[in-house]
């Protein structure tokens, strides 16, 4: 008989290969009457480490649709890849750009076909619907998803979102006597509650900073560039003659 | 006219050496032989009307069965061999639930007609994931009217996958005689109900037993109430008034 005591006992030892990554960062996205605004930080970190300084997690789609990516950068890049490769087949098939309200519901069915191994990602979808409102479309990482006038995603959720709830949504504010908070803001107010958001996340999140990217996105004919004008580093990406029309304003944030 | 038969007749995807798929233009005669069907375009909506041949009194007319729905806002009659209609209009139904499940929004007339052509041309093909072989082409020619973001459209379809819109268009046995009427009638300012009218007297022209309710069927597409076969008792209304 074996002498069991001068064996080591073997353990049972577990492996487990995570394919998931956390990249932090944080995205951003407010419809207007006429506009939409997506924005996002430039930082990927990995734990304690940051990655790049500049990773656009923000992309332009089409002329009235652009699509903020947060969570898992890998996963997020190749959603982004596949979202443009669906949007140009069905430019082909059906001889028209692809309307916002239809981009959201084709994200839902592409996040859901990968419902049991998901892309590890939130979306939040902002642009100019065909009747010509700012919309905004936010999701979770299976596809659930809802039109919205504001919504942050990301790190520094927490942080934004009850932030936007009382300064969009005038949430916990009485309006004054004999007047009542607008339903939509004005783009220079936007951009302002953006910038503050983000410098203001950048301080109190460690994966938040580096950079900040704005998208605007302009109906056709909207005037709502007026009273912007003071803003610098504004640049103009439309690519088609359309009407609507896409703008970029990239701004420092703290790096440390 | 095809007496000078060849060893081109036998293969489906043979051309001949004039460049002619025989066996394609055979089909394109089969749609000869079916029953005068109509379709009129107006800035209202589309009316399709097709002849009901009641064979035999015993016949229950109601049950022939050449306009369909595709969706909603698309419609669609047949004429020639109309059971190879329903292997395309299943195609249709499919594709333009597809579409609706994936982008939220109704496919256009012309993304689901060219769904249909893709199909035409399968012939000789496995189709993938399908078991059985399509062994010959379709005998049947469509016209599928609908609204879309464009307005109203209607388009024809013809065994070798070719589409084209047209304002009015007849397909059929009577097509000929049909056609020369639709295009002396047909004008940019008509109104539906003057379509209707315009599309049971093209009909009544070409057919060889009286016309009534029980021999004709009419449909059409708005954007109010998108599709809807008129039922007889609207049919006859029309046919009194005509």
């Amino acid at each position: 008989m074996l002498d069991m005591h001068s064996v080591p006992q073997q353990q049972p030892q577990g492996r487990q290969f995570n394919p998931y990554t956390e990249n932090g960062g944080t995205i951003l996205a407010i419809a207007g009457a006429d506009f939409s605004v997506i924005a996002g930080d430039t930082r990927q970190s990995e734990g304690y480490s940051i990655q790049t300084r500049y990773a656009p997690k923000v992309f332009r789609l089409t002329d009235k649709a652009v699509l903020a990516v947060n969570g898992f950068a890998a996963d997020g890049n190749m959603f982004v890849k596949k979202v443009r490769q669906r949007l140009e087949w069905y430019r082909h098939a059906h001889a028209k750009d692809m309307p916002i309200r239809a981009i959201a519901r084709l994200i839902q069915t592409m996040l859901y076909a990968r419902r049991f191994f998901p892309y590890y990602v939130y979306n939040i979808l902002g642009g100019i619907e065909e009747d010509g409102t700012g919309a905004v479309y936010s999701f979770d990482p299976v596809g659930s998803y809802e039109r919205e006038t504001c919504r942050a995603a990301g790190a520094a959720q927490s942080l934004v979102q009850p932030f936007l709830d009382n300064q969009i949504y005038f949430k916990n504010q009485t309006p004054a006597a004999g007047t009542s908070f607008p339903s939509h803001l004005p783009l220079s107010t936007v951009l302002s509650l953006v910038i503050d958001s983000f410098t203001s996340a950048t301080e109190r999140h460690i994966e938040v900073g580096d950079g900040l990217e704005m998208y605007v996105v302009l109906a056709r004919e909207s005037t709502a560039l007026q009273g912007v004008e003071g803003i610098g580093g504004v640049q103009e990406i439309t690519m088609t003659e359309e009407g609507h029309r896409v703008f970029v304003i990239r701004r420092e944030l703290k790096k440390d | 006219m095809f007496l000078t038969r060849s060893e081109y007749d036998r293969g489906v995807n043979t051309f001949s050496p004039e460049g002619r798929l025989f066996q394609v233009e055979y089909a394109i005669e089969a749609i000869k032989l079916g029953s005068t069907t109509v379709g009129i375009r107006t800035q209202e909506g589309v009316v399709l009307g097709v002849e009901k041949r009641v064979q035999s009194p015993l016949l229950e007319s109601s049950s022939i069965e050449k306009i369909m729905e595709i969706d909603t806002h698309l419609g669609c009659a047949m004429s020639g061999l109309t059971a190879d209609a329903r292997t395309m209009i299943d195609h249709a139904r499919v594709t333009a639930q597809n579409h609706s499940f994936t982008y939220d929004e109704r496919i256009k007339v012309e993304s689901v007609t060219q769904a249909v052509c893709d199909l035409a041309l399968r012939f000789g093909e496995s189709v993938h994931d399908e078991e059985a072989m399509m062994s010959r082409p379709f005998g049947v020619a469509l016209l599928i009217a609908g609204i879309d973001e464009l307005g109203p459209q209607l388009y024809h379809t013809d065994p070798s996958g070719t589409f084209m819109r047209y304002d009015a268009k007849a397909i059929g046995s009577g097509s000929e005689a049909a056609q020369s009427e639709l295009q002396d009638k047909w004008s940019k300012q008509m109104t539906l109900r003057e379509a209707h009218i315009l599309t049971l007297r093209v009909l009544k022209q070409v057919m060889e037993e009286k016309l009534d309710q029980h021999n004709v069927q009419l449909a059409q597409v708005t954007k109010a109430k998108g599709f809807e076969i008129l039922d007889e008792a609207q049919l006859k209304e029309i046919i009194d008034e005509m």
